[in-house]
């Protein structure tokens, strides 16, 4: 398999924090709205407790990603390493990558009247750096990891309430997560 | 995903996505109002290439805040602008990162809704602002407080209200201002922590936690009445660690809370029954002999009484009935952290702040003490320390002027981050005039001869932490004027008939330490203060200059101070020597960390007069409390449910929710109930809902919740910009059992409220 970065998202270790979430926003300074990072708490369906369990999501930099492949300008492209890089300067803001991520993850920016996402902080990544967002997490929840070598079992592509999109392969790996015993209260 | 969003996001051109209903919240915000916030953005398109090291001038700074983590940050500025910032890789306890609330600070310093200037406000909560030079500021202040000394002959009609906005060392000139104006009036003591303060102070002679980065070593974990996976998100790494080694995480807690959520068992206690569930597995460890009966003998005094007292007084059947834990729970838990060797109990500032907070830790610090984890390695009843906070604070110790006067005798002004007294050698017996910090409203109110005629906030938004908000209004009315030193124009500001722009942290010097983790970080001046603001010292320094130009002599505070200088200044020799540096600039590389035991009283010499761990404390009876550490009931309900209104994620207080970045992801204010509740009450998600009490009232949209138990409301403490939610509507300033003792004024029963719901 050839290298492809990828998130590892540790739902069990992760508390929600949204750290990694602002520490995006304060590396890009994104305007209102375009989000590269969110955070999201999981339906009650999924995870009993109220805003207790949360998957972190940005753009999942896939195999075959959609937004590559429906591009008219070819403002995409794909590294070796497997990060999708978006060229904000090609793109003309047609939208077609933002009606086609299954994941929502280019965003439109209203004020550039173009499409952008995460870019994996590759620019980092070439620095020999950590994107910001992992460097970040104070749980050690969000992490990149290469799928060519990553070995760590007990892991999803697929968690409950995630789109399963074989033919995209998003690169994206999930722990899940654990409820505690609860004791007293009404619960018992 | 709700309708709502969908609909936000039609607005916004972007085809409303249905696969995403998996997900709640996305474009939580919903806001489509463009604020032109892409000012600073870095020229990505263009470029199309970062270099992260080497194109920026790197500065420490540290976060000042109030928070155990006290992060150190490392700064990265292009052109006199802060770019971004990230945490010290060099501390191992935040290794690299920062939290939600951190991040944001790249955005402060350059945000619209900063104030800029000095203004001045006709009419209080007109919001008729004028912008005014800083000279004519301080010229409206200094004749202020010299027509208050003409008046009344002392300036103890000038009262302060500064707490822990800025925890910087430097920051302590506030205090110091005040002094080199003469004796004043302080509203002291802390709404925080003083509860527990005083209870470690009567059991071990002091507060003083082993290293977080040591609870790794624990077998057994109870994190009790504290959040840490908000409020210390870099503690958590260690818990999680205790738990791959094999210890069991504990979280008990009347809230579901995100850190219970981690734990491997939750126990949802009824809230402000600590000490009974405490006592309860005390006396279980008592009849089994579990206790430590070696270290018991030969580390502390009173064991036999405390004994004697649980055998009298406590069963575990009644603390089951107590604490709506069940009793085969208790025995289980009792037996386990009896065993468990070493076992660590993280005491959080939240169970505290009751009516019987102080009594529920010292019955948590007994349970710990007679198990023999005291002064063990991965043990320890934690709870906060002052250890790495032994610097100068010349800033702070200014001398009053020639001939001042206030009240006569003289007398300590105590406080949680007292270190040294006044002017030992002054043969001049006057005192600054002590009101409790935790009852503004009403001293302000109560205070005559003479009465409080002007009031200096700084650090502070009393408004928003301070307790009664209707009666704070009627307070303020009260007062002559009202000069609020801030960065934002929140509600105190709004009440204020001056106010000051002060420094973000990257905009001045400062030294930052923790009450929690062991490490000392630098604050650098990365950018040149922006518009017109100042930093608290250099306020003082200005305000010095002019009262002395009116009247000469009257002020003692150097009319022109360097800030580099003044921070310097705070180091010593001790200091140098506990971090195992030669001078402050050494912090330039990167945060130091103490060379400290990891092990408080790891010596098991006690700061107690016995000198040993004290289950039976004549100081606490001194100080108005019982000698053992008995059960103390809690508030009486006056109201149908509990409310409780804790910290949010997002913010610290009134800080940070209102940034625009912060909005992003936490838009707007909720409170939650439990479905059973909701269903009586006949609220739906997302209902305009009333919370209401004797003193106040909230308006709010309502969220169904069971993360909150079903006779309790849950509201987190924020303040959120062009919105009226204020938790302290609702908040009364009933006191704690326990501060007066080491910080100088009891604590406030914050969680001991109740009030009353419905859909409006």
């Amino acid at each position: 398999m050839k290298k492809q970065y990828a998130f590892f998202i540790d739902v069990e270790r992760c508390i929600g924090c949204f750290t990694c979430a602002m520490a995006c926003k304060n590396q890009y300074h994104q305007p209102k709205t375009v989000v590269w990072r969110q955070v999201y708490p999981l339906d009650e369906e999924i995870y009993p407790h109220t805003e207790r369990a949360f998957y972190s999501l940005a753009c999942n930099h896939c195999e075959n990603p959609a937004c590559l492949n429906v591009c008219p300008v070819k403002a995409y492209y794909k590294r070796e390493d497997g990060i999708v890089v978006h060229e904000q300067e090609k793109c003309i803001g047609c939208g077609n990558c933002i009606r086609s991520c299954p994941y929502g993850a280019p965003r439109y920016n209203p004020e550039v009247k173009k499409a952008e996402k995460c870019s994996f902080c590759w620019q980092r990544i070439d620095a020999g750096l950590k994107p910001q967002c992992v460097q970040s997490c104070p749980v050690e929840a969000l992490q990149i990891v290469d799928l060519s070598t990553f070995d760590r079992t007990g892991v999803v592509q697929y968690p409950p309430g995630f789109p399963q999109q074989p033919k995209l392969n998003p690169s994206v790996r999930f722990a899940l997560p654990r409820l505690p015993r609860v004791i007293g209260g009404k619960d018992i | 995903m709700n309708k709502a969003n969908n609909a936000h996001e039609a607005q916004a051109g972007i085809c409303p996505l249905t696969r995403r209903k998996f997900v709640k919240g996305l474009l939580a915000a919903g806001l489509l109002s463009n604020l032109p916030c892409g000012l600073l953005r870095p020229m990505l398109s263009e470029a199309n290439e970062i270099v992260y090291e080497g194109n920026y001038e790197i500065f420490r700074n540290a976060c000042p805040r109030n928070c155990y983590d006290t992060c150190s940050i490392k700064t990265f500025v292009q052109d006199g602008v802060v770019k971004f910032i990230e945490g010290a890789t060099e501390s191992t306890f935040t290794r690299g990162g920062l939290c939600v609330k951190g991040y944001g600070y790249t955005r402060r310093p350059y945000s619209p809704d900063r104030i800029k200037y000095p203004m001045v406000q006709e009419g209080r909560g007109s919001g008729n602002w004028k912008r005014v030079s800083w000279d004519e500021a301080m010229t409206r202040i200094a004749k202020k407080i010299l027509e208050i000394q003409d008046k009344d002959g002392t300036l103890l009609g000038m009262a302060l209200s500064k707490y822990s906005g800025n925890f910087g060392i430097t920051n302590y000139g506030v205090e110091g201002m005040m002094s080199s104006l003469g004796y004043t009036t302080r509203l002291t003591g802390t709404p925080c922590w003083p509860a527990g303060i005083d209870a470690q102070n009567f059991d071990l002679g002091d507060m003083w936690c082993n290293d977080p980065e040591d609870m790794v070593n624990a077998r057994y974990v109870i994190l009790w009445g504290g959040n840490a996976a908000w409020n210390s998100v870099h503690t958590v790494k260690y818990v999680y660690e205790a738990q791959r080694r094999g210890a069991k995480i504990v979280v008990i807690d009347p809230l579901l809370t995100q850190m219970a959520a981690k734990a491997d068992e939750y126990w949802q206690i009824k809230t402000s029954t600590d000490g009974a569930l405490a006592l309860g597995m005390a006396r279980h460890i008592l009849d089994k002999n579990l206790y430590d009966r070696d270290w018991v003998k030969a580390n502390s005094i009173g064991f036999e009484e405390f004994a004697e007292y649980l055998r009298n007084n406590i069963t575990v059947d009644w603390a089951a009935k107590e604490s709506g834990i069940p009793a085969a729970n208790i025995i289980a838990l009792a037996e386990e952290f009896a065993a468990a060797k070493p076992a660590t109990i993280w005491i959080g500032y939240g169970m505290q702040r009751h009516v019987n907070g102080g009594a529920s830790v010292r019955a948590i610090d007994a349970l710990v003490a007679m198990t023999g984890n005291v002064g063990k390695i991965g043990g320890g009843a934690r709870y906060g320390h002052l250890r790495t906070w032994g610097f100068n604070y010349h800033a702070l110790l200014q001398k009053q002027p020639e001939g001042a006067k206030g009240v006569p005798g003289k007398s300590e002004v105590k406080g949680d981050f007292h270190f040294a007294g006044g002017d030992e050698t002054s043969d001049i017996s006057y005192s600054d005039r002590s009101l409790n910090i935790n009852k503004t409203a009403q001293v302000i109110l109560d205070t005559n001869d003479p009465p409080i005629r002007m009031l200096w906030v700084a650090c502070k938004n009393p408004f928003s932490q301070d307790f009664d908000r209707n009666k704070m209004v009627k307070a303020f009315n009260k007062l002559e004027m009202v000069v609020t030193v801030d960065q934002f124009f929140n509600e105190t500001v709004a009440m204020s008939d001056i106010v000051l722009p002060v420094t973000t942290l990257f905009e001045e010097w400062t030294i930052n330490a923790s009450y929690w983790h062991y490490w000392l970080s630098i604050n650098e001046r990365a950018i040149k203060p922006m518009y017109e603001t100042k930093s608290d010292i250099q306020i003082a320094a200005t305000l010095s200059k002019k009262i002395n130009e009116l009247r000469p002599g009257s002020c003692t505070f150097p009319t022109k101070i360097d800030s580099k200088e003044w921070m310097a200044k705070e180091f010593n020799q001790g200091i140098y020597d506990l971090f195992g540096i030669n001078s402050w600039e050494d912090l330039k590389k990167g945060p130091v960390k103490a060379k400290m035991h990891q092990a408080a009283w790891h010596d098991l010499k006690f700061g107690t007069p016995s000198e040993k761990y004290e289950f039976k404390s004549e100081l606490a009876e001194k100080w108005g409390n019982k000698a053992l550490p008995e059960y103390v009931a809690p508030r009486p309900k006056n109201d149908k449910y509990r409310l409780l209104t804790p910290h949010t994620k997002f913010g610290l207080h009134s800080q940070f929710v209102n940034l625009d970045w912060s909005e992003e992801f936490n838009p707007e204010p909720f409170v939650y109930i439990h479905p059973e509740l909701a269903a009586e009450k006949n609220i739906e998600d997302g209902n305009t809902v009333r919370v209401f009490n004797s003193i106040g009232e909230v308006i709010t949209k309502a969220k169904i919740s069971t993360v909150v138990p079903a006779d309790a409301i849950l509201m987190y403490e924020a303040w959120f910009k062009n919105n009226p939610y204020n938790v302290q509507n609702v908040v009364d300033d009933t006191s704690s059992d326990m501060g007066a003792y080491k910080t100088g004024q009891p604590g406030v029963a914050i969680h001991d409220q109740f009030a009353d719901v419905a859909k409006v």
